[in-house]
C-alpha cells in the first residue's frame, strides 16, 4: 500500500464493482441526445489548463523515485515513518468558513464532533463537516443529490461511477470550474497540490477544463500483475527472470501442480497477463485508425493461451469457479495468482505470515509473450479518487477549500500528514519505535478514510513494520518502468450517449471471455460472440469514438 | 320492494358498515402499518415502470428524460441474450416444479408420521436451519464439498478414480441449483403443510382406521384430500412467481458456469441494465417479466377455481 490510509479496504470493495472497466480509459454515459460535448480534451487545450508540476523535496525517501518520461516513475519508498515531521503548511489555511463534504466509506461511520473532526477544524481554520456514506450504496446515494441540484460543497465522486454518476454532465453545471486558481502557475500558491503529478489533474478535467481535485494518485498506476508465491519458489530455483515468455509460465504450471496434494500452480490471471500479447485497454491506433482490441489477431491468441492454462488443468478448480483467491494463495494452494498491485501492503503480509510464517509475496516482471519483443504494460488511470466542489461556492470559498486540500495532500511523513492519517499524538497515536500507532481512539476516529477522500498527497510505498514488503515491490517496480506505456486516451474523460456506453461494455463479449479463459468456451465461441457485436453495435461505437473524439480532440497525448 | 322497504333495508345495512367497522376498528388498525408499508415499498415505486417507456437519464430523471415509446422492448425481443435468458428461466423453473415442489409435502407427511414429540422437534430444526444460511454460504459450502477441490473429489483424485465436475458444469446446472434450493428451503417449506396436516380431524383417521384402512388408503383418502387446498394454493403462488427462480444463486455461480447456462431474467436486468447504467433497458426486461408473471397467476388462479378449489381467494 502506498500510505496509511484505509485504501485496502475500499480497493478491494471497489475491484469488485469496477473490474475490468477500472483499467479501460474514463468513460461517462449521457442519455439522449448527442448534441451533448464529450467532456473530452485535447492535447494542446489541456496543456493550457493543466497545473505546473512541482515535485515536493521536504522529505527524502528511503529509495528514490526512478522515472520513465514525464508520467511513469515508480512510487518512492519508505522503510521507516519519517523521524523529522516538516511543516509544509503556513499558519492556518482556513478562514473560519462553514462547509459541508460527502464522502464514500467501507466501514464504520466515525460519530459526528468527534475529537479528530474538532481537532482537524482546529488546525483546517474551517468549519468543515464530513459526512461518510455508505461506500456499497454510494452509487445511488448520489445521483439523488445531483437530480435535486443539492450536491455538498465538497464531493468525493470516484471514476469508476464517472458514468452512473454522470459526471461529464455536472462538470459546468453543478461542479466548479477550477481552472482559474489551478492552471499553470496559479497552483504554486497551494505547493503541495502543485506537487500532484499532472496525470492526475488529467482524471478530474472535462472538456478541457479542470473540476477535480485528485485523491491517492501514482505514477505507476497499471491494470495490476502476476504475482506468485517467491518463498515457495525460490527453493526449487525459480526466480522471476527466469519466466520471460508465455511458454515459460506455461511450464511453470506443469511444474508446480500437484492436485493430489491439492496444489495447482494457476489462480485466475487473464485480467492482469493479456497485456503481455501487447494487447491494449481497449484501443489502439493502427495507420492513423482506431482499432478495437477485439480485432486484433493477438488477442485471440492471448486467449487462446489462457483457455490451455485452464483446459490443462493448471489452474485451480475454485478459480475455474470463480471464489476469492486470497486464501488459496496465502495457504499455498495456488502459487500464480494475478491482482492489482494494491494488494501487495502490509496487511497481506501480516494475512500471509498469520498463514505460513516465511510467506512472501513477489511478482514476475511484464513479458512479452513470444519471449523476444520489449515488454509493455498499458498503463492505468493515474487515480481514481476524484473530489469536487460545488459551482455554488463563491470564489473566496473556493479559494480556501483549495488551501485546505493543500493542508491534506501534504507529503507523505510531514507534520500535516501526521495530522490527517494519525490525529493528535498523546490523543489518537502514540509514537512507537519512531512510527505513530493508533489508540483506540485513534482506530475509532482517525482510521475510517475520510479526509482522504477529499485530497492526498501522491502515494509513496510505506509498510510500517515490513520493510520487505516496501524492498520487494519498490524493486519490482524499478524493473518494470520502463515497460509502461501510455494507452490512446489515456486519462482522459470521455461522455458518451448510453447506445454507445452499451456497446463499448460489450458484457455479452466480456462474458464469453471470462468463460474461454476458464474452460467454458472456445476461442471460436469468442470470435462469433466479437463478429455478432461488431455489427451489432462495435462498429458504431467505432465510428462514434472516431467522428467525435479522434478527429477533434486527438487521442489527448 | 316497496320504497320505504328499501330506505330501511339501505339504513340497516350503512348501519352493518358502521357496526362492522366499530367491531373490527382493531384489526383494521392492527392492518394499518402493513397497507402503509405495502404502499411505501410496492405500490409507490410502480412508478418506476415509466423508465422503461424511456431513455432514462438519472441526472435530469425521470419527468426530463426523452420518450422512447416502445424501443427498448424491440431492442429486448431482437436480443438473441434475452431469449438465451427467457429459455433459461423457464426451464430451470421447469425443473424446480417437478423435483422441489413435491419434496417439502413429502416431507411434511414423513414428519407427521414420527410420534415422538422430541425426535420431531429435533428433526424439524435440523430441516429448518439451512433456510437461515446466506446464498454465499451454502454455495460456498457446495463448493467446499463437491468443488473441483473439495472433499469429494480430493478422495476421488487421491484414490486415482476420475474427479467428477460438478460445481463447473454448465449441463447439469439447473440440477445443482434444483438440489442446493432443496437442502436449503425444502425445510422451510414444509411448515405450511404441517398447519395443514394438523388442521386435519383426527377422528377421520380413527374412524378410517376402526373401518379397516391401512397405512395407504388412509393417506390417499385422508391426508391428501385435506391438503389438496393448500398443495394448490402453493402451486398457484408458485406458477405466478415462475420467472423469479432467484438471484443470488445465478449472480453467484454465474461466472462458474458460464453466463449462457446461468443468466435467468433477473440477472439479466442486473447486467445488461443496471451494471451498463442502461436503466431503461433493464427497467423493460423487468417489466416484461411481471407482466408475465401476472398472466401466469391469473391462468393458474382460473384454473384452481374451475376445478372447484380456492386458489388465492375464495369465489
Amino acid at each position: 500500500m502506498t500510505n496509511e490510509l484505509n485504501r485496502r479496504s475500499f480497493v478491494g470493495k471497489a475491484a469488485s464493482v469496477a473490474g475490468a472497466a477500472a483499467l479501460a480509459p474514463l468513460l461517462s454515459a449521457c442519455g439522449g441526445g448527442g448534441d451533448r460535448q464529450t467532456g473530452a480534451n485535447s492535447e494542446s487545450g489541456l496543456k493550457k489548463a493543466l497545473p505546473a508540476y512541482v515535485p515536493s523535496t521536504s522529505l527524502k525517501p528511503d529509495i528514490p523515485s526512478v522515472s520513465n518520461g514525464p508520467d511513469a516513475a515508480t512510487d518512492p519508498g519508505f522503510l521507516h515513518y519519517p523521524t523529522e515531521h516538516p511543516t509544509t503548511v503556513s499558519g492556518v489555511p482556513g478562514k473560519g468558513g462553514k462547509y459541508t463534504a460527502v464522502t464514500p466509506l467501507w466501514g464504520t461511520v466515525p460519530p459526528p464532533g468527534n475529537s479528530f473532526y474538532q481537532a482537524m477544524n482546529k488546525a483546517l481554520g474551517v468549519d468543515l463537516t464530513i459526512k461518510p456514506a455508505d461506500g456499497n450504496n454510494y452509487a445511488t446515494i448520489v445521483p439523488t443529490m445531483t437530480a435535486a441540484k443539492r450536491l455538498p460543497d465538497w464531493i468525493q465522486l470516484p471514476t469508476w461511477w464517472n458514468a452512473a454518476f454522470s459526471v461529464g454532465q455536472l462538470a459546468g453545471s453543478q461542479l466548479a470550474d477550477l481552472t482559474p486558481y489551478l492552471s499553470g502557475d496559479k497552483i504554486k500558491k497551494y505547493p503541495n497540490l502543485a506537487a500532484i503529478p499532472s496525470g492526475a489533474w488529467q482524471v478530474g478535467a472535462w472538456g478541457n477544463k479542470l473540476y477535480g481535485i485528485p485523491g491517492g494518485s501514482t505514477r505507476f498506476a497499471t491494470a495490476g500483475t502476476v504475482f506468485y508465491r517467491r518463498d515457495v519458489l525460490e527453493p526449487k530455483g525459480i526466480t522471476a527472470d527466469d519466466v520471460r515468455s508465455a511458454d515459460d509460465l506455461m511450464s511453470l504450471g506443469k511444474e508446480l501442480t500437484d492436485a493430489k496434494r491439492g496444489v495447482w500452480a494457476f489462480d485466475q490471471v487473464w485480467t492482469y497477463l493479456f497485456p503481455s500479447w501487447d494487447v491494449p485497454a481497449t484501443w489502439k491506433i493502427e495507420d492513423g485508425k482506431l482499432v478495437h482490441k477485439y480485432e486484433l489477431p493477438q488477442f485471440l491468441e492471448a486467449l487462446d493461451w489462457h483457455h490451455k492454462l485452464a483446459k490443462a488443468g493448471y489452474m485451480h478448480p475454485d478459480a475455474l469457479a470463480d471464489t476469492p483467491s486470497n486464501t488459496r494463495f496465502y495457504s499455498g494452494k495456488v502459487l500464480i495468482v494475478g491482482g492489482g498491485t494494491g494488494t501487495w501492503n502490509l496487511a497481506d503480509y501480516q494475512s500471509g505470515t498469520a498463514a505460513n510464517k516465511s510467506y512472501r509475496r513477489d511478482a514476475f516482471n511484464y513479458i512479452a509473450a513470444d519471449g523476444k519483443s520489449k515488454p509493455r504494460a498499458f498503463m492505468g488511470g493515474s487515480t481514481s479518487i476524484v473530489s469536487y466542489l460545488n459551482a455554488n461556492l463563491k470564489p473566496r470559498q473556493i479559494e480556501e477549500l483549495l488551501a485546505v486540500a493543500d493542508y491534506l495532500a501534504a507529503p507523505y511523513g510531514s507534520r500535516e500528514y501526521t495530522m490527517v492519517n494519525f490525529g493528535v499524538e498523546g490523543v489518537h497515536h502514540t509514537m512507537k519505535d519512531g512510527a505513530p500507532a493508533a489508540t483506540d481512539a485513534g482506530k475509532k476516529y482517525v482510521q475510517p478514510t475520510t479526509y482522504g477522500f477529499l485530497a492526498q498527497p501522491p502515494g509513496v510505498i510505506s509498510n510500517q513494520g515490513a520493510p520487505v514488503v516496501t524492498k520487494d515491490y519498490a524493486a519490482w517496480q524499478a524493473a518494470n518502468v520502463k515497460a509502461l506505456y501510455k494507452p490512446v486516451f489515456w486519462n482522459m474523460n470521455i461522455s458518451m450517449p448510453q447506445s454507445i456506453a452499451t456497446a463499448l461494455a460489450a458484457q455479452t463479449v466480456e462474458d464469453t471471455i471470462m468463460d474461454c479463459t476458464r474452460g467454458k468456451k472456445k476461442v471460436s465461441d469468442v470470435q462469433a460472440a466479437i463478429t455478432s457485436w461488431k455489427s451489432s453495435s462495435g462498429q458504431r461505437l467505432k465510428n462514434w469514438m472516431t467522428d467525435n473524439v479522434l478527429d477533434k480532440y486527438g487521442t489527448g497525448q | 320492494m316497496s320504497t320505504a322497504e328499501a330506505r330501511q333495508a339501505r339504513r340497516s345495512e350503512r348501519l352493518n358498515w358502521r357496526i362492522r367497522l366499530r367491531r373490527d376498528r382493531t384489526l383494521l388498525i392492527m392492518t394499518v402499518p402493513s397497507i402503509v408499508l405495502l404502499l411505501v415499498f410496492n405500490y409507490a415505486p410502480l412508478f418506476g415502470i415509466v423508465t422503461a417507456f424511456q431513455y432514462y437519464d438519472p441526472l435530469i430523471g425521470v419527468r426530463h428524460s426523452d420518450w422512447a415509446g416502445l424501443d427498448q422492448f424491440t431492442r429486448l425481443l431482437d436480443d438473441p441474450v434475452f431469449w438465451q435468458t427467457l429459455k433459461n428461466t423457464i426451464y430451470l423453473s421447469f425443473v424446480q416444479l417437478i423435483l422441489f415442489f413435491p419434496i417439502p409435502i413429502a416431507l411434511a407427511l414423513l414428519l407427521n408420521t414420527v410420534i415422538s414429540e422430541r425426535i420431531r422437534n429435533f428433526f424439524q430444526s435440523i430441516v429448518y436451519l439451512p433456510h437461515f444460511f446466506s446464498w454465499v454460504l451454502t454455495i460456498t459450502i457446495f463448493q467446499q464439498m463437491l468443488g473441483g477441490a473439495g472433499v469429494l473429489n480430493h478422495f476421488l483424485r487421491t484414490h486415482d478414480i476420475g474427479t467428477w465436475d460438478i460445481m463447473t458444469n454448465p449441463d447439469t446446472f439447473a440440477l445443482l441449483v434444483t438440489s442446493q434450493a432443496v437442502w436449503k428451503e425444502a425445510g422451510w417449506g414444509i411448515i405450511i403443510f404441517l398447519a395443514a396436516l394438523a388442521a386435519i380431524n383426527s377422528e377421520l383417521y380413527e374412524a378410517a382406521a376402526a373401518d379397516g384402512a391401512g397405512r395407504w388408503r388412509r393417506m390417499w383418502h385422508i391426508t391428501l384430500p385435506g391438503l389438496r387446498g393448500v398443495i394448490i394454493l402453493m402451486l398457484v403462488l408458485r406458477l405466478g412467481n415462475a420467472l423469479s427462480v432467484g438471484f443470488e444463486q445465478f449472480l453467484i455461480q454465474r461466472a462458474a458456469v458460464g453466463h449462457d447456462a446461468a443468466d435467468v431474467l433477473d440477472t439479466f436486468s442486473f447486467y445488461y441494465g443496471i451494471a451498463t447504467n442502461d436503466y431503461s433497458y433493464g427497467a423493460a426486461a423487468g417489466l416484461f417479466k411481471s407482466v408475465i408473471s401476472l398472466l401466469l397467476i391469473w391462468g393458474a388462479n382460473k384454473l384452481a377455481h374451475a376445478f372447484g378449489e380456492d386458489g388465492l381467494y375464495r369465489k
